[in-house]
């Protein structure tokens, strides 16, 4: 049996309305018959739950806290606790969950183009600061895979409400030729418990008791293997030999990126007397593509590629940075305690942004800020 | 949010939100292209342009059009700006565009 929604108006712009179903309908597949879910069954939310839900946002199911393009939906604070219950989150979530909406819907984001993209893009979450480790985030063993509560649902209600609210479903208004295994859910913390440098939070300004969420479209992440190397270089010229190929976005559109340096290869880094500072300079001097690789040599055509800036050289052996500035390579530890690897994980290109968000209302602290070899004023 | 209202069954909830916009129809099919002003929008793609000169120049060859414009986005990931979108619909009649990804 299939029961509709009673709509206020037409089924594109409709809450329900004093929505019932009877007794004894599946409401897994109900759901599901709506479209609805990602793919995985949902969590059927119950009145008790919503009112959990809810008042961990602060009340005021009415309140819009934002608009989700492309479709533009109006994310109030009671679809926006629908779609956390639907996605298994608990109340304690709340807040994060709440923080990266704003932060992905910020203007500088582009959320819109990210939605739509062809490109394979979509949202990555990090997570940093004391609540990370309060509602029981991973950011240790496996931290980009599953097992994890609150980094599974927490994804997974971003990704329910750019399907949902922002209505980027694939092949309607989500056009990715091939998206990613992140399009279910894509969010991590920082291991700061174990990282011997400070936080990528406190590197921006933060005190290091705020929470922050920082959100960068992005591809998934491309691992960077050396079990080798015994000091700071050797570890750093793995991950420029990943940065420099010509087939990542960077590479053609320049923008922002993210690196993620794994425990072992930060601690050499660290004992090696590296500070974040310096490994992102030598990220950004080091991972250099050859312009005439990226023009194709120039045999389909002149290329100039004004996606990427014009101070870069157009020469065939000109050598360009993958992304404009040091401070365009965003960095973080996470991960397990063994294993001699990190990542590189490209950005979709200059079309976006990265923001980095206080969950808590914080600011960042005014005034120098001097962090490992870093001063931000 | 379903009502409290003593009646039977389960209660069920919209996760998709509101849209306020109202959404706008499209321009009707002119009937014929000759003395036409035509915009051709180039989203600055990758093969955008290759692809929009070489359409407009056989269109343009088979329709007479009084005038063909060219129009560039400043990114094509975002909207054309606003001054972009009044100056085509003031000094054209019809749009040709594509995505040339």
């Amino acid at each position: 049996m299939t029961t509709t929604l009673q709509m206020s108006e037409t089924a594109d712009n409709a809450a329900v309305s004093d929505g019932r179903v009877p007794d004894g309908v599946d409401l897994v597949e109900w759901y599901y018959e709506q479209g609805f879910s990602d793919g995985f069954p949902v969590v059927p939310p119950t009145p008790e739950k919503m009112a959990a839900m809810l008042a961990a946002l602060g009340g005021e199911p009415d309140l819009v806290e934002c608009k989700v393009p492309p479709r533009w939906g109006s994310l109030t604070r009671e679809v926006l606790a629908v779609n956390m219950v639907m996605a298994g989150c608990k109340p304690e979530y709340a807040p994060v969950v709440r923080a990266a909406m704003l932060a992905l819907t910020a203007t500088p984001f582009n959320l819109n183009g990210v939605q739509a993209t062809t490109h394979m893009a979509c949202p990555l979450l990090v997570v940093n600061g004391p609540l990370a480790a309060e509602i029981g985030m991973n950011a240790g063993c496996n931290v980009f895979g599953s097992g994890n509560r609150a980094n599974a649902t927490i994804g997974r209600a971003i990704r329910m409400m750019l399907l949902n609210v922002g209505g980027a479903w694939p092949g309607e208004l989500d056009k990715s030729t091939l998206g990613h295994p992140g399009k279910y859910s894509y969010c991590i913390a920082e291991n700061e418990a174990e990282s011997p440098f400070a936080p990528y939070h406190v590197e921006k300004g933060f005190d290091a008791g705020d929470s922050t969420v920082f959100v960068i479209a992005a591809e998934p992440p491309h691992s960077v293997t050396n079990h080798v190397a015994n000091d700071g270089r050797g570890v750093l010229d793995s991950i420029v030999s990943a940065m420099s190929t010509y087939a990542h976005n960077n590479a053609v559109s320049s923008g922002s990126c993210a690196v993620v340096l794994g425990l072992e290869h930060a601690r050499t880094l660290a004992g090696d007397g590296w500070t974040r500072h310096d490994i992102r300079h030598y990220l950004w001097d080091n991972a250099r593509i050859r312009f005439g690789d990226v023009a194709f040599e120039h045999r389909y055509g002149r290329i100039y590629n004004r996606n990427l800036p014009k101070w870069y050289g157009r020469e065939l052996e000109s050598l360009n940075p993958i992304v404009p500035s040091a401070e365009a390579i965003h960095l973080f530890v996470a991960g397990g305690e063994a294993g001699r690897f990190s990542a590189f994980i490209p950005g979709w290109g200059h079309m976006t942004s990265p923001v980095l968000r206080s969950i808590d209302g914080a600011a960042p602290i005014s005034g120098p800020v001097c962090v490992d070899g870093t001063c931000y004023l | 949010m379903p009502s409290d209202r003593a009646n039977s069954g389960q209660p069920v909830y919209d996760p998709r939100g509101v849209v306020e916009a109202v959404a706008q129809p499209i321009a009707p099919r002119v009937a014929a292209l000759k003395g036409l002003r035509l915009a051709v929008l180039d989203n600055t793609k990758w093969n955008a342009n290759r692809l929009l000169r070489r359409t407009s120049e056989r269109l343009a060859a088979e329709a007479g059009f009084a005038e063909v414009n060219y129009y560039r986005k400043e990114s094509f990931s975002k909207v054309a700006a606003p001054a972009v979108i009044a100056e085509i619909v003031s000094n054209n009649d019809v749009v040709l565009t594509a995505i040339g990804d």
